[in-house]
Formats: C-alpha cells, sequence, structure tokens
C-alpha cells in the first residue's frame, strides 16, 4: 500500500510526458491570412497668393510639373489594391480659377485628370474624392504615375484684390489606399 | 541570523535586474547535482558525482502569454483572419509575450575537498539560449490594419521589443558548509557569446494629425535601433566555407563574445526542519565585440506631403520636390549601420524558498567520519517529506514578473525522489509540475517537466518544459 504513491507518482509524470498530445492543427491556414492595412498621407500642397496671379500676364498662371516616385515605388505598385485621391481646393482670392490636377507618365503622357472650376471668394471649400481600383478608376494610372502637373488659369482679371486676409488659391490632397502586405 | 537577513535583503534586491527562466521543480531538488546551478549554497551531500557528457541536463521551456498556437491554427473551421483579428490584435497587449528556452549541459561534474570536506566544488560547461518577442501591439495594428482614420493615434515605437542569445557558460563553483545550519556558496562564469541579437529600448512614435497646410500631417519621432553580434557571421557562414557548427565551436569556445559572471546561493537551517534558501544567479554581461552590425534609426520628422509655396518655389523651374522632400527625411532621420561594440547584462534570476521536513525515515547515512555530513547536508535527506514554498522573480524589459511555487516532495528511501509542485505565474495558474529521482547505485536518473495538466493538447499550451539528464553520484568518501 505505502508504494502506491510513488508508483501512482511515477505513472502519472510518465503518462503526462510520453502520452503528451496536440489537437490538430491546420498550419496551412496561414496561406489564407490576409494582411491588408489602409495606409493615409498627403499628397500635394500649393499655395499661391494673389499678387503673384495678378502678376502673371495673360490667363495661364501657373503650370509646373513635378516628379513624384512614390506610386510608382516596386513595393506601392505591386500591393495596391484599391484607393481613394482626396482633393481640397479653397480659393479667397477675388477671381475665379480652373484649376487641373493630371497623373502622368514617365513619357510625359497623361494618365488621368481633375479639374476644379471655383468662383471667386468668398466662396465655399471644394473637396472631391476620387476612387481608384475595382469600384473606380484604374489601377494602372496609379501605378504607373512617375509626375504631377498641376496646371491653374485665371478666369477674371489681373487687378482686383480680395478683401479678405492674405488671399490666397489653396490646393490641399491626400490619399488613402489599400495595400496587400500578405 | 542578521548576517543572513542582509543577504536575503540583498537577494531581493538584487531580482530588480532579473530576466531569465523559472525551474522551480529542480530547484532545491537536493537529490539532484544540477540543482546546484540554481543555487550553488544548496546543501549537496555527494563525495563526487560527474555527469554524463550531453546528456546530464538537457532543459527546454516555451512560454507564451494571452495566446496559443492552438488559438489561431486549430482546426476548427473559422477564419484565420477573424482569429487573428479577435483573439491576437485586439486581445494582446505589449506585456503579452512569447519566449523559448534551451539549455544542454556539455559537462558538469563535482567533488569534496580532500583537505576540507566542508567545502565542494562542482564545475562544467552548458550551452545556452533564449528568445523572446513582445507582443507589439501598436506595430502590429499599423502592420494590419494601417494608419487610415486613426487621427491623432500615436504608434509607439517602444512596442519593437526583441531580443535572443546563444552563449557557451564555463563554471566553476564552491560549496561551504559554514555552520552546522548554514551553507553558501558562489560560481563563477566565463561566458562566450555565440549569438546575440536585441531590439529593446526604443523609443519614439508615429502619429497622423491633421495637418497645418495639407490634409494630414504624418510625424515619426523615433529612437530605434537593433544590435547584433554573430548574426552576420551565421547568415554568411556558408558563403565564407564555414560549417555552422565550426562557426558555433569556434565561437562558443572563446573565440565570440567574452563575459563575466556570478552566482550566490544560501542555505540556511532555521532549526530542525525548517529550511530557508536563496540564489541570485547569472549576475555578469557579456560585452560583444566579434561581428558586431548594428542598425539605428534616429530623429524627428513630419511632412504634409509635396509642398510648394508660391513664389519661393518658382526660384528653381527645375527643382525636384519630391527627391528634395525624401532627402530631407532621410537627413531629419537617418537609417544608419554601425559596427560599435556594445554589453548586455545576462539574465539575472532570483530565487528563495522556505521548507518544512517532516516524518523522518531514520538516523542520516554516515559514510564518513566527515562531521561536516553529520548534519545539514544529510538532515533534509532522512526526512520522509517536504513541504513549502518558492519565489521567483525577474525583471523583464517590460517589469518585473513573478512566480509562486508550492511543493510538496516525498522520498524512499535512497532510491526514489519525487516532487510535485502548483505555481502561478504570468502564463499560467494551472501549472502543476512532477519531478522524478531515481538513485540505482551510483546512477542517477532525473526527469521532470511543468505543467502538466496541458499536455492533452500541448499546442493549446501557454507554458510547457521539460528537464531531464543522467548522473554518477558517489555517496562515499573520496
Amino acid at each position: 500500500m505505502k508504494y502506491i504513491p510513488k508508483y501512482l507518482f511515477t505513472l502519472l509524470l510518465y503518462l503526462a510526458i510520453v502520452s503528451s498530445c496536440a489537437e490538430k492543427q491546420d498550419f496551412d491556414q496561414l496561406d489564407n491570412l490576409d494582411v491588408i492595412p489602409t495606409a493615409e498621407a498627403s499628397l500635394l500642397y500649393i499655395e499661391a497668393p494673389e499678387r503673384i496671379i495678378n502678376q502673371v500676364t495673360g490667363t495661364n498662371f501657373y503650370s509646373q510639373t513635378f516628379n513624384f516616385d512614390a506610386f510608382s515605388e516596386e513595393f506601392f505598385a505591386d500591393n495596391i489594391l484599391d484607393g481613394i485621391v482626396t482633393y481640397e481646393v479653397e480659393n479667397t482670392t477675388s477671381k475665379p480659377l480652373d484649376i487641373t490636377f493630371e497623373f502622368l507618365d514617365d513619357a510625359g503622357n497623361s494618365l488621368d485628370s481633375e479639374n476644379f472650376i471655383v468662383n471667386a471668394a468668398p466662396t465655399a471649400i471644394i473637396q472631391r474624392e476620387i476612387a481608384y481600383g475595382p469600384a473606380g478608376r484604374s489601377l494602372d494610372i496609379i501605378r504607373n504615375t512617375s509626375a504631377i502637373r498641376v496646371s491653374a488659369i485665371n478666369l477674371g482679371d489681373n487687378t482686383s484684390v480680395s478683401s479678405l486676409p492674405n488671399p490666397s488659391v489653396y490646393l490641399r490632397s491626400s490619399a488613402k489606399f489599400r495595400l496587400r502586405l500578405k | 541570523m542578521k548576517n543572513l537577513l542582509i543577504l536575503y535583503i540583498m537577494l531581493f534586491w538584487g531580482y530588480m535586474t532579473l530576466h531569465g527562466q523559472n525551474k522551480e521543480v529542480l530547484y532545491d531538488f537536493i537529490e539532484i547535482p544540477q540543482a546546484l546551478l540554481l543555487n550553488p549554497g544548496m546543501n549537496a551531500s555527494y563525495n563526487w558525482y560527474a555527469g554524463v557528457p550531453l546528456i546530464s541536463g538537457i532543459y527546454a521551456q516555451g512560454a507564451t502569454s494571452g495566446l496559443t498556437v492552438n488559438d489561431i491554427f486549430a482546426a476548427d473551421g473559422l477564419d484565420i483572419n477573424q482569429k487573428v483579428r479577435d483573439r491576437a490584435l485586439y486581445a494582446l497587449s505589449k506585456r503579452d509575450e512569447v519566449n523559448g528556452i534551451f539549455q544542454i549541459d556539455i559537462l558538469n561534474g563535482g567533488f569534496r575537498g580532500r583537505k576540507d570536506p566542508s567545502n565542494f566544488y562542482s564545475f562544467g560547461m552548458y550551452v545556452e539560449g533564449y528568445a523572446q518577442n513582445y507582443w507589439p501591439e501598436d506595430l502590429a495594428i499599423l502592420a494590419y490594419e494601417g494608419n487610415a482614420d486613426r487621427l491623432d493615434q500615436r504608434f509607439d515605437l517602444n512596442d519593437l521589443n526583441a531580443s535572443g542569445q546563444v552563449i557557451n557558460v564555463l563554471h566553476f563553483g564552491i560549496n561551504r558548509q559554514l555552520k552546522n545550519n548554514l551553507t553558501v556558496g558562489a560560481r563563477i562564469k566565463l561566458y562566450s557569446g555565440i549569438l546575440d541579437i536585441n531590439s529593446t529600448g526604443n523609443k519614439g512614435y508615429f502619429v497622423t494629425s491633421e495637418g497645418q497646410n495639407n490634409l494630414l500631417r504624418s510625424t515619426l519621432d523615433a529612437d530605434v535601433r537593433f544590435r547584433s553580434s554573430g548574426l552576420d557571421a551565421l547568415i554568411n557562414a556558408n558563403d565564407n566555407g564555414e560549417s555552422l557548427s565550426g562557426l558555433f565551436t569556434k565561437r562558443g569556445f572563446f573565440g565570440g563574445d567574452p563575459g563575466l559572471g556570478f552566482d550566490v546561493g544560501v542555505t540556511y537551517n532555521l532549526n530542525e526542519q525548517l529550511v530557508l534558501t536563496g540564489s541570485l544567479l547569472d549576475i555578469g554581461l557579456l560585452y560583444h565585440t566579434s561581428d558586431v552590425l548594428n542598425y539605428t534609426l534616429k530623429g524627428n520628422a513630419s511632412l504634409e506631403g509635396v509642398e510648394i509655396i508660391l513664389p519661393d518655389a518658382l526660384s528653381d523651374p527645375n527643382a525636384d520636390f519630391w527627391q528634395e522632400l525624401v532627402d530631407e527625411i532621410e537627413e531629419l532621420i537617418p537609417f544608419e549601420e554601425n559596427d560599435k561594440n556594445y554589453v548586455t547584462l545576462r539574465p539575472i534570476k532570483f530565487y528563495s524558498s522556505i521548507r518544512y521536513n517532516f516524518g523522518k525515515q531514520g538516523e542520516p547515512k554516515q559514510s564518513c567520519d566527515c562531521d561536516y555530513q553529520n548534519d545539514s547536508d544529510f538532515r533534509n535527506l532522512y526526512y520522509l517529506n517536504s513541504v513549502g514554498g518558492q519565489l521567483y522573480a525577474i525583471n523583464r524589459p517590460r517589469g518585473p514578473q513573478f512566480a509562486f511555487t508550492a511543493f510538496y516532495q516525498r522520498r524512499f528511501g535512497d532510491v526514489l525522489a519525487l516532487k510535485a509542485t502548483y505555481t502561478v505565474d504570468k502564463f499560467t495558474a494551472s501549472n502543476i509540475g512532477l519531478g522524478m529521482s531515481l538513485q540505482a547505485g551510483p546512477v542517477n536518473f532525473y526527469i521532470m517537466a511543468d505543467n502538466i495538466l496541458s499536455y492533452g493538447n500541448i499546442a493549446d499550451s501557454n507554458l510547457a518544459s521539460f528537464q531531464l539528464g543522467l548522473n554518477i553520484i558517489s555517496w562515499d568518501g573520496n
């Protein structure tokens, strides 16, 4: 009888170690794991005071092409699923403006464009969201973009000045994209 | 008694720098010589012992808090993405961790001094490795969900906290019975670092907030580092025509990073049956000097995309605003590589216990005339039973961790000793451990495991460890 505890104990330890087992695990599930974060950041900000607009003769007071490699980076281009580009235009000058954003490829070809006609101040802020991906415009536009061109046309005169403080036109933009990391 | 109290206070304060793994079943299991590695001041009653090379002590442990393999990979038909969200992403915190440790005795032996038999000397060599990683809570959310629609939410870079180390340890210890009721011990350790990687003590954050000019403002404030020693050689071993075993041997035998450490321990018999013990292990450091490769990311930058403010921007019609932005970020937050030597503190462990012995099984065995054996050394062995409690504490990068253990030990003559433990710690509150020491003549075999209730489904266990070994022990006079 006195040997029962030690045999029981030894048996228990033996059984615990030898008979240890694991329920069926399915490590292939890892293949179905989706890691798809949504990244968001500002894209481009342009600020042009009214006095600069007035100084330029002609109506096309501003046009510039910017190198923009963020979208064509291999990691981004390979993993993008869809996204939204948000534009915001605020005009506190005394003249109506015609502003165009264009996405350009390596050769300078226009892939996509967005046009804004904004009234003279006081005017509400214009905000527009453009979707890319299955529910929007082609993702290839984003993937192949390597430059952005911004053009602004003065639809008013070159003399008037807004009574608002520091009259300017502000172009703001941001992007929100879903990326498949796995 | 006053000195003992001071020693205990010192030991307890010592835990403040602790970091390591608990071997609660082996601790103070005086029938097993490897217990000397956990308390060099243990009552050692052997005259000599020799561990069988490579198999005198084999130990492995894996632990996770908050999540098990089964939680994610069980074949339960649930969507793994939902399981990851519910059980990891939004369930774990930055205090949760996963770690693993192994230790293999290469050589281990001990002998009693001829001139002064109250001294017992032990020596040996073992390889030890560990890896730990805290759940990077904020960074996991950032990687899995992204920063969109999380305005002003800071993603803490301190959540990146991982380390791992493989070292070879050459040790020599002295155990001395100062009085009938007091045994102290110390051990010196020479480390040879084989591999070290760590990214700890990181600071900073990433946040997206409302922009001042543009719609959004992204800010990165980073002081992040990754340090390694031996990693580059390991990765390029094949290219360098070197075998992994050759590399490990070279670096393990003092061709790696040098280090020095100490263990101290004490056993004090309050009376015939009540025993206090305590130890501090691995008080030491490694100086990483060989094959060092470090990376740092340090600085602060806020950006709102490409910014063009007229008329200043018109001054250079050929300006590449995008490249200027990239260059500015790289200048403000440089990602740099260096090979500066660095120091890591060894994981220090603190053990203490109180044990009550009862149920005599006869008079103490006296195999020689040495009076050092008359009292404390054999006192424990001629009691059939012991019960008591143990405290284990470690200081991890996220703060101290404790483990409380209650144990019962039963001896059956000189042949068999069994120990059962119940431990509560951050990993589990249902940790029952069992250990056995079998003495067949001079041959000693021991085996132990903890958290045995989880062995029914090891994949659903937060903690599992085992240890076994084979020794030759002589209880006769040398």
